[in-house]
């Protein structure tokens, strides 16, 4: 636990080298929280930021999937704190949402190494208390909503670590196992399935029917040109 | 002598052209039979040292267009398959492959860099996992062979390092 910290991924990746095991990394402040492309993620104290760093078995590919054990995890950790299981879903690849609006982000950094990974890290973010005004927002993007806000419940950044550190583990054994069952859970909560979305990637925009998710974790669109698989976007609704 | 225009036929072979941008291919080939002694034979070919993986897969789009005959372009570029280049960096997953930390910051190397061992040279995304791929080996940065934001198949290759 850090009582402030430029970034727990950031962290992490200094640890990385040394580090043997799994470890968490919990910082009650960060100063330069980051999102995807290093867009800024807000980060007050009050907020969860905290990041899983270990290493872990399998292609690059494979380990790419820790996105959806990632977000299921989060899920059940605050389904379990919340007794809510219906208020929470999921968007493709790992965002978390509490009422249609976004909780938590969630970021993984890899190092790899030939065809596997040297270490991963799991970077999640969660508004307990607080979140970003929709001005410093895309004005594409779903609402920011907190914890708090939505349920009235106050939880502890401590509160939720200690819910998600085992539902972590929990979720990462089950994709040892394969991504199957992994799969099948988190469509069981994927938000618009079946309804239309948008998938942007760089420069070009998708319009389609989000179909399922691959054995790959792709997302599959239904566009006007037929079935697409979609490694890498950012979704829209 | 020719009974269609040569209007018509800068036309034709700027449609190849824009064809050829479009799908990605290296290059067209195309012969077209307008009736005894007239025919038009065109070969269009793109020079660029960005060797997009997508082209045999483009390739059936191309058999869709009217009247043309396409030679697939990854017949034409597999005598200097960057992928067999011993110096290649491929790609270890399917994404997207960004050449810089974030979007208008200054890319992690350009042709020429001396880079060390590990150093990482690009980044590959799938499923919001940003993949660092670091330098196999320490030299120098001779060509890189995708561009910022765009799709890389699984062995695709990303750059030489020699």
């Amino acid at each position: 636990m850090l009582a402030r910290v430029d970034s727990t991924n950031a962290e992490a990746a200094r640890l990385a080298p040394g580090n043997a095991g799994p470890v968490w990394i919990l910082a009650a402040e960060q100063t330069a929280g980051r999102g995807r492309r290093s867009r800024s993620w807000s980060s007050p104290p009050g907020n969860f930021h905290a990041t899983l760093a270990f290493h872990p078995e399998g292609t690059a590919a494979e380990v790419a999937l820790h996105s959806f054990a990632a977000s299921l995890a989060l899920r059940d950790a605050l389904v379990a704190l919340t007794g809510l299981p219906a208020s929470f879903a999921l968007k493709w690849p790992n965002d978390v949402l509490l009422n249609g609006g976004k909780l938590a982000g969630i970021l993984l950094e890899s190092l790899g190494r030939g065809a596997g990974v040297s270490h991963l890290a799991i970077g999640i973010g969660v508004n307990l208390i607080a979140a970003p005004a929709a001005a410093d927002l895309d004005p594409d993007a779903l609402p920011a909503v907190t914890l708090l806000g939505e349920t009235g419940l106050r939880i502890a950044p401590q509160a939720l670590l200690d819910h998600l550190a085992p539902a972590m583990a929990e979720r990462i054994a089950q994709l040892s196992h394969g991504f199957g069952a992994l799969r099948a859970d988190w469509l069981a909560h994927a938000a618009r399935l079946g309804q239309p979305i948008r998938a942007r990637t760089g420069q070009t925009t998708r319009h389609g029917t989000f179909e399922t998710i691959d054995d790959t974790g792709a997302l599959i669109l239904t566009t006007s040109e037929g079935r697409t698989a979609i490694p890498a976007a950012e979704v829209f609704f | 002598m020719s009974k269609h225009s040569a209007e018509a036929d800068v036309a034709f072979i700027s449609a190849l052209a824009e064809l050829l941008n479009k799908n990605d291919l290296t290059e067209v080939s195309v012969k077209r039979e307008y009736g005894e002694n007239d025919s038009l034979e065109v070969r269009v070919v793109k020079q660029s040292n960005i060797v997009q993986m997508t082209a045999t897969a483009a390739a059936p789009a191309i058999a869709h267009a009217p009247a043309a005959t396409a030679t697939p372009a990854a017949a034409t570029v597999a005598n200097e398959d960057p992928a067999q280049h011993p110096g290649a960096v491929t790609s270890p997953m399917v994404g997207t492959v960004y050449l810089s930390a974030e979007p208008g910051a200054t890319p992690f190397v350009g042709v020429g860099a001396t880079v060390t061992e590990g150093q990482t040279v690009l980044i590959i995304e799938a499923m919001k996992t940003m993949n660092h791929i670091p330098a196999p080996r320490a030299g120098v940065v001779k060509r890189i062979l995708v561009s910022d934001g765009t799709p890389v198949e699984y062995g695709a290759p990303l750059m030489i390092i020699e």
